[in-house]
């Protein structure tokens, strides 16, 4: 027993403390959040405008060329993995980018623009169509309607899911070592060969996410329960 | 006011049948009139008045309100819109705006009015339905029959040419429906055109100029409330009434 806890001791010297180690997570997550928050922040524009695109239709209710286009958008993101999605960027498209950071964020902006709009088509169809209907009956514009009565409703609606949509990324961009980031994933990756051990860097690897995904997502809990005791409705 | 010639309407359902709601609708409503339109459910009624201002598209036919055809892909719609005020069974305040937004939005933002005199028009109007004390209040806050009155209130504030009304009191509790019919009821003396659509006979005796029945999307009988009522001649309408009245 005390042997086996020596072991573990000396272990986590090699994978956290020796040569100063630790920092290395440090900058490794100091990646992994960077490229999440720019990826959330390009998903978060991008997600919003294909979500208009999506739900534009003409006065006669037929959809339109834009929404077809947006619809198309979300089905080949959604049906293609994010590795692949990735890699096409970083080898084919934005090749001539030595920028890991840019065409991470790029690519994963893109990717969780979809889901985005997703999210935000979803709060917006939530909105009950009366509301639509009075604003119309009033004279006002498809537009005005949009921006003055339903979004500001929506909003409540999509704000939690769409930080949800962050706390995902913090995952999902484990795979940005691909497009040479040192993120946390990848240091983890890298102290293994480093130490010849795979066990100590990994689990430190898996309890910082861990944690920080925990704080985020208690947070989140937070303001979803404010948000629904300011509730109006 | 407005002339409503040959109005057909069919929704195709989600699998692909069609279902002919309004069956060739001829009516002319003049100013200062008050129609009032009964019929079973699902008779169309609901239909007829949002075709009226355009919520729904009319499959053909042609609506003229004052002098123009509104049915005319190249007519403004929002324009057109803003003679019409509508009040919906369900009220359809808006939620995120307390009860003065609710009534200025339009006004403003359509630029027919400014800030201040939309906010005077609102305190004004607020006032006549004995709802000032409501100003910063949010719609969630208050009954159905004060959410009707509102509701009212905000078409109001547009000053329209005339106001289109569909079961404005079929969502209430029984001890709101005479708070509601009193306001429309200042609003016909005050020489609104109306065109309501009701289950209250007797809103429709004592207020309506001319009473509609609607059946299978037409418009099966037509008259003044006394003969309506009291000389029914189509046996459908001898039915209807017989189960309402
Ligand atoms: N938006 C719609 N899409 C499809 N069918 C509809 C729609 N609105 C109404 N209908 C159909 O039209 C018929 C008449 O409805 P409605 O005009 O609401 O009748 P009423 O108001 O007299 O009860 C019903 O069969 C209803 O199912
Ligand atoms: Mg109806």
């Amino acid at each position: 027993m005390q042997e086996w806890f020596l072991r573990i001791a000396d272990q986590f010297n090699q994978s956290f403390i020796y040569k100063d180690r630790w920092k290395l997570y440090l900058d490794g997550l100091g990646i992994t959040l960077e490229v999440s928050l720019f990826s959330a922040l390009i998903g978060l524009v991008l997600g919003i405008f294909v979500a208009l695109m999506r739900l534009s239709q003409k006065e006669d209710g037929r959809s339109t060329i834009l929404s077809k286009i947006a619809g198309a958008y979300i089905d080949v993101i959604r049906g293609t993995p994010a590795v692949v999605q990735l890699l096409i960027m970083w080898f084919i498209i934005m090749n001539n980018s030595k920028n890991g950071i840019l065409v991470a964020s790029i690519s994963f902006g893109i990717n969780s623009g979809a889901y985005i709009a997703e999210i935000v088509r979803a709060g917006i169809l939530a909105v009950d169509k009366g509301q639509t209907e009075a604003g119309r009956s009033l004279g006002l514009s498809n537009a005005q309607t949009m921006i003055y009565i339903i979004i500001p409703q929506a909003i409540k609606n999509v704000l939690p899911p769409i930080c949800n949509e962050f706390v995902t990324l913090i995952k999902e961009t484990a795979i940005i070592g691909y497009v040479s980031l040192d993120d946390l994933t990848r240091v983890a990756n890298q102290i293994t060969s480093a130490s010849y051990n795979a066990f100590m860097p990994l689990i430190i690897a898996a309890v910082i996410y861990f944690v920080i995904i925990k704080i985020l997502t208690l947070l989140i809990g937070k303001l979803e329960r404010r948000l629904r005791k300011s509730d109006n409705r | 006011m407005i002339t409503v010639k040959d109005l057909h309407k069919t929704f195709i359902n989600p699998d692909g049948a069609k279902n002919q709601v309004l069956r060739g609708i001829n009516y002319e409503i003049n100013k200062g009139e008050k129609i009032v339109v009964i019929g079973p459910s699902g008779s169309g009624k609901s239909t007829f008045l949002r075709c009226l201002n355009l919520l729904e598209r009319p499959t053909s036919g042609q609506i003229i309100f004052d002098g123009i055809d509104i049915t005319n892909p190249k007519a403004d719609i929002n324009m057109v819109r803003q003679d019409m005020g509508m009040v919906f069974q369900h009220f359809n305040l808006f939620n995120n705006l307390t009860i003065m937004d609710n009534i200025t939005l339009a006004p403003v933002k359509l630029k027919i009015m400014s800030k201040e005199e939309a906010n005077e028009k609102a305190l004004s109007l607020l006032e006549r339905v004995n709802l000032k004390d409501k100003a910063d209040a949010y719609p969630v806050s208050l009954s159905g029959g004060q959410k009707q009155r509102i509701a009212i209130v905000r078409s109001l504030a547009m000053n329209p040419k005339l106001m289109l009304f569909d079961e404005p009191t079929s969502a209430l509790d029984p001890e709101m429906v005479g708070e509601v019919l009193e306001v429309m009821k200042e609003l016909a003396d005050n020489g609104m055109t109306m065109v309501v659509v009701t289950h209250e006979m007797g809103f429709a005796r004592e207020v309506g100029t001319k009473v509609l029945f609607m059946d299978e999307g037409n418009i099966m009988e037509e008259n003044t409330p006394y003969e309506f009522f009291n000389s029914p001649k189509s046996p459908r309408l001898k039915d209807f009434l017989s189960k309402v009245l």
